[in-house]
C-alpha cells in the first residue's frame, strides 16, 4: 500500500516535470523558430500576425537584402574567413603550449600553469582601448591581422587543451618515438596532433562559434564597410533602410545564427561535454 | 623519466609562441590601457598629458558611471538568481535516481542551444519582436491583453526586463551543464548511505550536494559575474546603442564605447571606465573566493603543498 502511493506521486511529479520541461522548451524555442519562420514570409504575411508555419517567400527576401546594399555575402565571407583562420590558429598553438606543459618538467611550470588560470578571467574591458591605441599606432586598425594575431594566446583554449592533453598523453609512445630518432617537434606534429583531433575538433567549435559570434572586437577595430563582419552588419539592419522590410531583417538575422545550429546540429555531444569539461577539475 | 628530463629546455620552446604572443597582444595592450587612464589622451593628439587620478575622479562624480554600475549590477544579479534557480532545480531533477527522466542528454541540449546563437542577432531578433508594429505587439492586441499596441522599448521597466530575460534564457542552459556535471561526480554511496540512514531528499541536497557542489557554485558564480560586468551587445543593440530609454540599460561598456566614440575619441577617459570596472570586478570576486572557499580543504592543500616540497628536497638530495 505504501509502496503504491510513492509510485504514484513519484508518477504526478513527473508528470509536472515534464509539463515545466515543456514550457521551458517553448520559452527557449520559440524566438528562434519565429525567426527562421519569419526569413521566409513577406512583409505582409508577417503583419497578418505570428504563424509557426514556414513560407514561400525566402528568395524574395534575399532579393530585398541586397536590394538595399548590405553586402550579406561579403559579411558571411569575411566572418567565415575571420573565424576560420582564428580557430586554426588559435588550436594549433594551444595545444603547442599545452603539449609543452603537460610533456615536459622545466622550472617556471607551476607558475605558467597558475598565470594561465589568472589569464582566463583578464576581462576584454581591460585590454580593449589599450589594444586599439596600439594599433593604431602601428597602422593596423581596420585590418584584420589585428584580430587574427592575438589568438596565439587563447588563454582559454590553452587551458582546455592542457586538461584534455593531460587526459590521453601516453608518455612511453613519446619516448619510444625518441628512441626511434623523431625529433620532439616531430613528435608533436605527427604523433599527438592526430591522437588529439577528437579534442581538437571540441577546442576548434568553441573558437569558431566565439569568433563568429563577436562583435565588440571587430566592431572597435573595423571602419571599412568592405571588411564588415555579420554581427556588425546586423546592426546596419535595424537602421532606417530596413524599417519597414520585416522579411528581410528576419532573414538577415537567420543567416548569422542558422550555420551554428547546424554545426550544433552535428557537434552538439562535443559542444556539452565541452562545457562541462572546462568546469571541472578547476 | 630521464628521457624527458634531458630534453628540458624542450619545453620553454614549446611554450615561447604563447609567451611572445601574449606580450604582444595580451600583457602589452593591458598596460596601455593602465597607462591611458592616467592621461587626457583623445583620438585626435597622438600623445596627451599625465593628469594624475583626475579620470577616476571625475567617473566617480560622474552620474551616468554610477547609474552604468547600478544598471549593469541589477542586470546581472536579476538575471543571475533565476538562472542558478532553474537549472539546479532542473540538474537535480535531471540526475535524480527516483524520477529517472527521459530524453535528459536531448532536454539539455536544447535548453543550451540559445547560449551559441551570436548576441547580436538575438537582440535584432528581440527588437523586431517587441517593435511597435511587430508580432508581440499583434499577438497582445488581438488576444485582448492591451487596448492599443505599446512601446514596449520605451519603456523602462520593459526594456530592462527583456534584456534580464535575455541573459538568463541565453545562460541557464549553460548553467545547467555545469551543474550537472558536478552533481554526476559525486559519488553515489553517499547518497545510498544517507537513504539508509532515512535521509530525506532535501536533507540529501542540503548536506551532500550542496557542500560538494561549492567548488562549483564558486566557478559559475565568478565567471558569470566578470562576464555580468562586462555586458554589452544585447543593451547596445536593443535600443539606440546609448542605453536609452532613459539610460535604463546603460552598462559600464556601453559607457567605455561611448567615450570612445564620442565626437573626439576620448581614449584616456574611456580606459579609466575599463580599469575601474576591473578592479571592482576583481574585488568582488576574490571575496567570494574568500567567503566560499572550503576552509578544511585549504589547509589539507597547505599540508599536501608542505609534503610534496619535502618530498622533492628528498629526492633532490638523494640525486645529489
Amino acid at each position: 500500500m505504501l509502496k503504491s502511493n510513492y509510485t504514484i506521486s513519484t508518477t504526478i511529479f513527473r508528470v509536472l516535470i515534464y509539463i515545466f520541461l515543456i514550457a521551458l522548451l517553448v520559452v527557449t524555442i520559440v524566438p528562434i523558430w519565429l525567426l527562421i519562420v519569419n526569413a521566409t514570409r513577406s512583409t505582409v504575411e508577417i503583419q497578418q500576425g505570428i504563424s509557426m508555419f514556414p513560407s514561400t517567400h525566402l528568395l524574395d527576401n534575399y532579393n530585398i537584402l541586397l536590394s538595399k546594399g548590405l553586402k550579406i555575402g561579403r559579411g558571411f565571407g569575411n566572418s567565415l574567413f575571420l573565424a576560420g583562420t582564428t580557430t586554426v590558429i588559435s588550436v594549433y598553438f594551444s595545444l603547442l603550449t599545452a603539449y609543452g606543459v603537460v610533456v615536459y618538467e622545466f622550472k617556471g611550470k607551476e607558475i605558467f600553469n597558475n598565470f594561465i588560470v589568472v589569464l582566463v578571467m583578464i576581462p576584454m574591458q581591460l585590454s580593449i582601448i589599450g589594444f586599439y591605441q596600439y594599433m593604431s599606432r602601428l597602422g593596423l586598425t581596420d585590418n584584420y591581422l589585428a584580430l587574427i594575431l592575438p589568438s596565439i594566446a587563447s588563454a582559454g583554449t590553452v587551458f582546455f587543451a592542457k586538461q584534455y592533453l593531460e587526459s590521453m598523453v601516453i608518455h612511453d609512445l613519446i619516448d619510444a618515438a625518441r628512441i626511434d630518432g623523431a625529433s620532439e617537434l616531430g613528435i608533436f606534429h605527427r604523433i599527438m596532433f592526430p591522437l588529439a583531433i577528437p579534442g581538437a575538433a571540441t577546442m576548434g567549435i568553441f573558437a569558431f562559434v566565439f569568433s563568429w559570434n563577436n562583435f565588440f572586437t571587430p566592431f572597435i577595430l573595423i571602419t571599412s564597410l568592405d571588411k564588415y563582419t555579420l554581427p556588425m552588419l546586423v546592426k546596419t539592419l535595424q537602421g532606417d533602410v530596413y524599417r519597414t522590410e520585416y522579411g528581410a531583417i528576419y532573414l538577415g538575422l537567420a543567416m548569422t545564427i542558422v550555420p551554428i545550429i547546424i554545426i550544433y546540429a552535428i557537434f552538439s555531444r562535443y559542444i556539452v561535454s565541452g562545457i562541462a569539461m572546462g568546469a571541472i577539475k578547476e | 623519466m630521464k628521457l624527458i628530463n634531458r630534453k628540458k629546455y624542450y619545453g620553454y620552446l614549446f611554450i615561447a609562441p604563447f609567451i611572445i604572443g601574449f606580450l604582444l597582444f595580451g600583457l602589452y595592450p593591458v598596460y596601455n590601457t593602465l597607462a591611458l587612464s592616467f592621461t587626457n589622451t583623445t583620438l585626435m593628439v597622438r600623445e596627451g598629458s599625465f593628469v594624475g587620478l583626475d579620470n577616476f575622479k571625475r567617473l566617480f562624480a560622474d552620474n551616468f558611471f554610477m547609474k552604468a554600475v547600478g544598471n549593469t549590477w541589477l542586470i546581472w544579479l536579476m538575471n543571475f538568481v533565476p538562472q542558478i534557480g532553474i537549472a539546479m532545480l532542473l540538474s537535480v531533477w535531471f540526475t535524480s535516481q527516483r524520477l529517472r527522466l527521459k530524453g535528459v542528454g536531448v532536454w539539455r541540449a536544447l535548453f543550451f542551444l540559445p547560449n551559441l546563437l551570436m548576441p547580436a542577432a538575438i537582440a535584432g531578433l528581440f527588437f523586431s519582436l517587441f517593435s511597435y508594429y511587430g508580432p508581440i505587439n499583434q499577438f497582445v492586441v488581438r488576444a485582448g491583453f492591451l487596448e492599443e499596441a505599446m512601446h514596449f522599448l520605451q519603456n523602462v521597466p520593459v526594456t530592462r526586463g527583456l534584456v534580464v530575460f535575455i541573459q538568463w534564457w541565453m545562460w541557464f542552459g549553460q548553467t545547467i551543464i555545469i551543474l550537472m556535471a558536478g552533481m554526476t561526480s559525486i559519488p553515489i554511496p553517499l547518497y545510498e548511505a544517507a537513504m539508509v540512514d532515512g535521509a530525506s531528499g532535501w536533507q540529501m541536497f542540503r548536506r551532500i550536494t550542496l557542500p560538494l557542489l561549492k567548488p562549483i557554485l564558486v566557478y559559475i558564480f565568478v565567471t558569470s559575474l566578470v562576464g555580468g560586468m562586462q555586458l554589452f551587445d544585447i543593451p547596445y543593440l536593443l535600443t539606440d546603442g546609448r542605453g536609452s530609454p532613459q539610460s535604463s540599460i546603460l552598462t559600464n561598456n556601453i559607457l567605455m564605447y561611448s567615450k570612445f566614440a564620442s565626437s573626439k575619441g576620448h581614449i584616456g577617459a574611456a580606459s579609466s571606465v575599463g580599469v575601474l570596472v576591473f578592479i571592482m570586478t576583481t574585488i568582488c570576486a576574490l571575496s567570494i573566493f574568500y567567503f566560499l572557499r572550503d576552509k578544511d580543504a585549504s589547509k589539507e592543500r597547505k599540508e599536501a603543498k608542505k609534503r610534496q616540497a619535502l618530498l622533492r628536497k628528498v629526492r633532490r638530495d638523494e640525486n645529489a
